[in-house]
């Protein structure tokens, strides 16, 4: 079996993701320029790159009122990382340029490699390989790139990601998924660490990437997409090392047999047996999800959520049929609701309209137009319950609409949301006990867009103190079901 | 544990240009890897009979033994609940007839009682190597495909796990009067079979089907090795 390539000096991964000085190869001199290269650059300008940007050429000329260098040698200061967007088959010269100028790692856009299925194809990336293992690390071939809030890092078409850092690594075989989870994280509030789309990873890649991000003291929570793997054994060893350190949430591709003709032509590596591939998950206590949007919600709960179990929760809403299938959602997932005692039903109903409400657990509260006062009240004697460990509040402010309307004025105007995140926040703060958002919106239509644009903002609210929010409450459920399956699985591995 | 002696009978059959072991070699290499098998003895010739039914007590099983012949059973090549050694006797001749034309012997063993059948194997997966399979055996095996499988090596908790995870896992707790299975010597078998794997690179499949419960104790009571 051919082993990752091993390097005698070990990688300054620092270089990598947080570069002082960059060289972007294959730029063109013309300012309009729609290759990748200039791409990039614009992106990394959009950004905010500190560092500086040295365009390569072998034309030369001048880009932005910078010098193109007609080669990475002719760069007279340092460089730590490069972008190469030239073609296939100038890569392995390009890249050999930059070992030699003394740059730690590149990232290779270009694509034309073993993903072809060709021999030319196959030997330009052993090529890559070689060059390689001989001193500098390579993400990609055929790839988007590395994004890095923290250093301005970007990938591909992202020159309006967040630089907002944060704790979520995401390694993706993928770069449409990579991007788009950059862009999912932006709204939905995940803030990354450190996005890879390494692509068919000549060099960086699955195994190795974990195990850096194992010890990366910015990754707090791992999130992966991957096709096939290259070596199982080291794949196994690493993810396992890993999840006893923190959560690594998996989405592999290519489990059905329509997925994995598309796998075998999309990366060049092999999809492998889907219950072999779900044995090795649940084996290791990876956090397997089925989908990007499941990947993003767990990766929400996992960074905002405290490291813990949440095995009861109290859930406040409108509507006894919220309730009824919010207790059959929990119980699939090993959550429970448990009802509240007589006293408490008592202490919570004194701040709940009449009638129609119930201050059972879930708490139906029967009237959207509750103050955030009020809700306050509930929550914070709903968190007196010594088994709650989370609370869930779903908030129908979509129905402010029809308040606004009668007044005259935007549903933005009206619906107290911030007014709702102040005082969930204080109750968080008051009880220790987390409260997830819950901002459903049945109204999606045209004439409804001004709903959209108010949940958006108040969805900015909330995480702007912390709360998490999704759409629907089953998959507020499901995420927090993740997080619990996580850590009691990984506290019974320590007993 | 004996690793040498497994070997043994793989390279021995792998010279003869076979691609799978008897179930009576098969049985000897888990043996040597302390899985508990059958007791039985391997007949050549029908005056061995009496002395050897003898050494493993009625009532017994007699099956035809030869790494050529798959679907023992639709061949007549199995006779069970044997009494009597008239009855041992003419099963001896009735497997050898029907074992004409094939390399084989007759195997004779203990006859296993248990109502409850399970089902454990091997098998090499191209990314992740020998992963360890347990699951409900007999007909449950293949209507039900109710198994869970472990990369090896497998620690005891993964064993442990693999074994809860099973949709019919039940089966194993103390129900209708039959004792709890004894989760220590399945793990062990279950840990031992990823041995196998991981040690001898030959080994490509192995199936264990079934493994019946004698009260609380697994008895592996068929097992064949496919080889590389």
């Amino acid at each position: 079996m051919k082993k990752t390539i091993s390097q005698t000096i070990p990688t300054d991964f620092e270089r990598i993701f947080h570069p002082q000085n960059i060289a972007i190869i294959g730029v063109s001199a013309k300012d309009g320029g729609t290759g990748f290269g200039n791409g990039m650059f614009r992106a990394l300008k959009a950004m905010g790159f500190e560092g500086k940007i040295f365009p390569v050429n072998p034309k030369g000329g001048n880009l932005d009122e910078l010098q193109i260098y007609k080669q990475v040698e002719d760069i007279p200061e340092k460089v730590d990382f490069a972008i190469i967007t030239v073609a296939a088959k100038l890569v392995p010269e390009v890249l050999e340029g930059c070992r030699q100028k003394g740059i730690e790692g590149a990232q290779i856009l270009s694509s034309g490699f073993s993903e072809l299925g060709t021999q030319a194809g196959k030997e330009l990336e052993n090529k890559i390989q070689q060059i390689a293992a001989a001193g500098i690390r390579v993400v990609g071939p055929n790839c988007f790139g590395i994004y890095c809030p923290k250093s301005g890092l970007t990938l591909l078409p992202g020159p309006d990601l967040s630089r907002q850092t944060g704790s979520v690594a995401f390694l993706s075989q993928s770069g449409g998924m990579a991007i788009d989870l950059a862009h999912i994280g932006k709204w939905m509030g995940i803030r990354f660490s450190k996005v890879v789309s390494f692509g068919n990873g000549a060099d960086l890649r699955e195994t190795e990437l974990l195990q850096y991000l194992a010890d990366d003291p910015e990754t707090k929570v791992i999130s992966m997409y991957i096709e096939g793997i290259k070596d199982g054994d080291a794949f196994f060893e690493s993810i396992k090392y890993t999840i006893k350190k923190k959560p690594v949430i998996v989405y592999k591709g290519g489990l059905s047999q329509a997925g994995q003709r598309t796998v075998a032509s999309h990366t060049a590596s092999m999809g492998g047996s889907r219950v072999i591939w779900q044995s090795v998950l649940k084996q290791v206590n990876a956090i397997s999800v089925q989908d990007l949007n499941e990947l993003a919600q767990a990766a929400l709960a996992f960074s905002l959520l405290p490291s813990g179990i949440f095995k009861n929760i109290s859930v406040i809403g409108g509507g006894g049929a919220l309730g009824v299938s919010a207790c059959d959602a929990a119980e699939a997932l090993g959550i429970e609701i448990p009802p509240f005692s007589t006293e408490q039903q008592e202490s919570i109903g004194k701040f709940l309209p009449k009638p129609g409400s119930s201050a059972i657990n879930p708490i139906d509260v029967a009237n959207p137009f509750v103050s955030p006062q009020a809700l306050k009240e509930i929550l914070l004697q709903a968190a007196k319950d010594s088994r709650v460990d989370l609370q869930i509040i779903v908030s129908l402010l979509y129905h402010y609409k029809v308040m606004a309307t009668a007044m005259g004025l935007k549903v933005a105007e009206v619906a107290p949301f911030r007014e709702l995140a102040d005082a969930i926040r204080d109750v968080v703060k008051t009880t220790g006990k987390p409260v997830v958002v819950v901002l459903p919106n049945p109204k999606k239509g045209l004439d409804d867009l001004d709903i959209t644009e108010m949940l958006v903002l108040a969805r900015r609210e909330f995480l702007e103190r912390g709360l998490p929010v999704f759409d629907e409450l089953p998959d507020a459920l499901r995420a927090i079901g993740h997080v619990n399956g996580y850590f009691g699985q990984r506290n019974a591995n320590n007993e | 544990m004996n690793k040498e002696s497994a070997i043994r009978i793989i390279n021995n059959a792998l010279q003869e240009g076979r691609k799978a072991l008897s179930e009576y070699e098969s049985k000897q290499v888990l043996a040597a890897y302390d899985i508990p098998v059958t007791h039985e003895i391997l007949l050549t010739d029908k005056t061995q009979v009496e002395k050897a039914a003898k050494e493993i007590n009625y009532p017994l099983v007699m099956k035809g033994c030869s790494a050529a012949v798959a679907h023992k059973t639709e061949k007549g090549l199995i006779h069970v609940d044997i009494r009597t050694v008239e009855e041992a006797r003419n099963a001896f001749d009735e497997i050898m007839a029907g074992l004409k034309g094939f390399d084989g012997a007759v195997l004779m063993q203990e006859m296993v009682n248990g109502k409850r059948e399970l089902v454990m194997g091997l098998s090499r997966d191209d990314q992740f190597g020998p992963c360890v399979m347990f699951g409900l055996g007999g007909i449950f095996t293949e209507i039900l495909r109710d198994i869970s499988f472990r990369k090896a090596p497998l620690d005891k908790n993964d064993a442990l796990k693999m074994m809860r995870e099973i949709k019919g896992h039940k089966i194993l707790d103390a129900v209708r009067g039959m004792e709890a299975a004894d989760t220590e010597l399945l793990s062990n078998i279950l840990i031992n079979v990823g041995r196998i794997g991981l040690d001898i690179e030959q080994v490509q499949e192995i199936d264990l089907n079934p493994v019946i419960l004698s009260g609380a104790k697994p008895i592996v009571v068929d097992a064949l090795i496919v080889l590389k």
